[in-house]
């Protein structure tokens, strides 16, 4: 009797302490139940990472929170465009934008986004238990504030990456012409000096063998602010000249004159070096943005180029949009001497950390109902699925699946540079006045393009009026 | 007396549509010009500052070359316009086998959004991959690159909205002749009269009114366009194809100068005024001189 008294109290106890453990199993279920019949509207760039959110990721969250989500995809122009408008006419019309890396400090100057952090600590009914803030790479960095608060799930990362052609650079017969010509065996190049040589020699051999093959891609639009962000974020880093030239410690200062460097000689050698490269670019270069770069590599036009990792993926494994399918390196970009050791020693970067995250506006009508799918996109489990569909990883994790590293080995490696090399490359500047210098500038630099300014004279009057939009706009005194 | 104040009632739902949405955001506009306002500057609030931003886009390069090149963009598109939009006219006015097929194929662009004319002629334009370099090239050697020919952009966003807007023109011309009594060209051709004298002393002058806002209609958008221009070209190369309006956007929206944009438009806005009723002037008001004087 004791016993059987005994096991009974000893089932009780664990009845109860069962009870009283979260149902973690029934956590979307029971958080959306309170949101049933709400649709959360999205926008974001049409891109694979994004178009899996619509496909899969939605249509999951919908099916197990009863929360449906429409999600937007749109040109990265228009994305924008619609974006902004919504939150500073404050219409709500969206309950979730994506945020680019390097428009992020203009929309927290404004306070158009809920901080994720604190609201998830304010409310811990919202806190998914599979979602972890510290999981993310570094890339989240991007979308703190000066708290450390996360103001945007972070949903893609990439880095801009020197890609060439494996075929090209690995036949025996084009390895001798390079030889012979330029005394030098074929490699990816280390430096500016061997991308140049190297770019000229495919752009001869293309005619001289009348291919369509030109030496290297070169995002050079000459109306489009593409070019403008290359040559700034690509490689001018690469000479030394960071954060576009502009010192935000003397007085954000651009011209040398002032303390700033984007009209340095560092600067002005950058630029003759990508006109040059243009020059000997594929023809269709000078209307090229990210978009006809990536699409000009994959038709097999090209045996090296700088391109966005969120091209590169595709370009390298999707046999049905790309003619190189198994014939691409990655190699980080060259650079001149002297500079990876200013980069190891975090004094810069060598390249472009591109990528975005989702945030939640603060005119969402929709806040809570958000900010769970905000966590579904962002918690652990969905990663790896998602890297492979869509190369992209922005959580620690993902590296390490068996999935992730089969897809690594079909991008040439470009998952482990990533990981490895990533700390190389950083995101735009912290600027919140990022447009409004870039447009203050760009229609100098298309004139530099066309050639009807000089690019030195150019970089002059580029840093002169970057200091005039900053003096108008109340950040330079 | 009674008359009057039914014909106002009627005519209220429209007033108050058009005070709301046009004259309301007008004055807004207005009032935001003389003002200092960018949102992401160092202080995001108004600041009036008088005429400044008037005084300032006088000495603007940028905004003087978008308007030069806007002016010659919409003489060459709205001429070329008219006057193909006449002859298609004239012919649609005949008959001939497959004029019914033609005349729908013809209307086809209308119906087009300017983003997607501006997105099939970057795909037909583009060096190397579309259509039209490739023929060019083939049959006369001429290597077109949009992207460093300023010429052959602007030539071919003049063609471009060519090719978009002269069914419009073609439509409301043809509207027009078809409703052209028969009895004076009739009586003219009795006496003798060449098919130019016909066209140049009846045709002309009966069909003006519908030319003279044909005109005034594509003016006005000729000098607002944006979109298949954005689309094609992005304004450039360099700036050779930023016209205003396209101008206006990059002012107002990347660059978030809204002071400033405002001031481009009100002046915009002011120039097209005086643009169309100088063309009102020099169409309209001979004839009503002549009648004067008689």
């Amino acid at each position: 009797m004791r016993r059987a008294v005994a096991v009974s109290l000893a089932a009780l106890a664990a009845g109860l302490m069962g009870s009283m453990a979260p149902a973690r199993a029934d956590f979307w279920s029971d958080a959306g139940a309170k949101f049933q019949g709400v649709t959360l509207h999205g926008v974001t760039e049409s891109t694979p990472p994004s178009n899996y959110i619509k496909d899969v990721l939605a249509p999951e969250f919908e099916k197990k929170t009863g929360i449906k989500v429409e999600i937007e995809t749109t040109s990265w122009d228009q994305m924008y465009d619609k974006a902004i408008k919504d939150m500073e006419a404050k219409t709500g019309i969206y309950d979730m934008v994506y945020i680019e890396q390097d428009i992020i400090y203009a929309y927290l100057s404004r306070n158009f986004l809920v901080d994720v952090t604190k609201t998830l600590k304010d409310d811990p009914s919202l806190k998914a238990p599979d979602f972890d803030e510290s999981h993310f790479t570094t890339f989240a960095n991007y979308f703190k504030d000066d708290n450390g608060n996360l103001f945007g799930v972070p949903m893609e990362a990439f880095i801009k990456i020197y890609l060439y052609r494996t075929d090209l650079f690995n036949d025996p017969a084009v390895k001798e012409a390079f030889k012979t010509e330029t005394g030098k065996d074929l490699a990816p190049a280390k430096t500016h000096e061997d991308y140049t040589q190297i770019a000229e020699f495919f752009t001869k051999w293309g005619k001289d063998k009348g291919e369509q093959l030109w030496g290297t891609t070169a995002q050079a639009h000459t109306g489009h602010p593409a070019s403008w962000y290359e040559f700034f974020e690509s490689v001018a880093p690469t000479f030394g000249v960071y954060n576009w030239g502009i010192d935000t410690s003397k007085n954000y200062a651009a011209s040398v004159a002032n303390g700033g460097s984007m009209n340095s000689d560092k600067s002005k050698a950058a630029l003759k070096y990508w006109l040059h490269l243009r020059d000997i670019a594929p023809p269709e270069s000078a209307a090229s943005t990210w978009t006809e770069v990536a699409t000009t590599f994959a038709a097999g036009r090209a045996a090296q180029g700088l391109v966005y990792g969120e091209n590169a993926a595709w370009i390298a494994s999707d046999s049905e949009k790309s003619k190189v399918v198994g014939k691409v390196g990655v190699a980080l970009p060259p650079v001149e001497p002297g500079v990876m050791e200013e980069v190891e020693a975090g004094k810069g970067y060598i390249g472009y950390y591109d990528g975005g995250a989702f945030g939640l506006p603060v005119t969402s009508k929709n806040k809570e109902a958000a900010l769970l799918f905000l966590q579904y996109i962002g918690q652990d489990s969905v990663q790896s699925g998602w890297a492979v569909a869509a190369p992209r990883i922005t959580n620690t994790a993902t590296y390490e699946d068996p999935g992730v590293k089969d897809m690594d080995a079909k991008l040439g490696g470009y998952y482990t540079m990533l990981k490895d090399d990533g700390k190389l490359f950083a995101g735009a500047p912290p600027y919140p006045f990022h447009a409004q210098v870039r447009e203050a500038t760009a229609s100098i630099f298309y004139r530099i393009l066309t050639g009807e300014v000089g690019p030195d004279e150019g970089l002059d009057q580029m840093a002169a009026a970057a200091e005039e939009e900053l003096t108008n706009l109340g950040y330079r005194k | 007396m009674r008359s009057n104040t039914v014909g106002w009632l009627l005519l209220a739902p429209t007033l108050v549509i058009l005070g709301l949405f046009g004259i309301m955001p007008f004055i807004y506009v207005l009032y935001v010009a003389f003002h200092q306002w960018n949102p992401f500057g160092f202080s995001p609030d108004m600041i009036y500052n008088g005429a400044k931003n008037f005084r300032r886009l006088v000495f603007d390069r940028e905004f003087l070359l978008s308007l030069w090149v806007t002016l010659k963009f919409a003489f060459f598109a709205v001429t070329s316009e008219i006057a193909l939009g006449y002859l298609l006219a004239q012919l649609f006015t005949r008959e001939f086998p497959g004029k019914a097929f033609f005349r729908t194929i013809h209307t086809l662009p209308l119906i087009v959004a300017p983003i997607v004319v501006g997105s099939v002629w970057r795909l037909m334009t583009t060096p190397s991959i579309g259509i039209i370099p490739y023929y060019l090239d083939a049959w006369f050697g001429y290597e077109l690159n949009i992207g460093r020919d300023a010429g052959a952009a602007f030539a071919l966003t003049v063609i471009m909205d060519i090719w978009h807007w002269t069914p419009l023109v073609t439509l409301t011309l043809l509207a027009a002749l078809v409703s052209l009594p028969k009895e004076p060209f009739e009586q003219a051709q009795i006496d003798g009269a060449s098919k130019f004298q016909i066209f140049w002393h009846i045709t002309l002058p009966m069909i003006r009114p519908a030319i003279l806002a044909t005109v005034f209609i594509r003016l006005m958008d000729a000098l607002r366009t944006v979109d298949e221009v954005w689309m094609l070209t992005g304004g450039g190369p360099g700036a050779a194809t930023r016209y205003v309006g396209l101008h206006i956007w990059k002012v107002v929206f990347p660059k978030t100068d809204y002071g400033y944009g405002s001031a481009i438009s009100v002046i915009v806005l002011y120039l097209t005024l005086v643009m169309c009723w100088i063309l009102y002037v020099a169409l309209v008001a001979p004839r009503d001189r002549k009648k004067r004087t008689s």
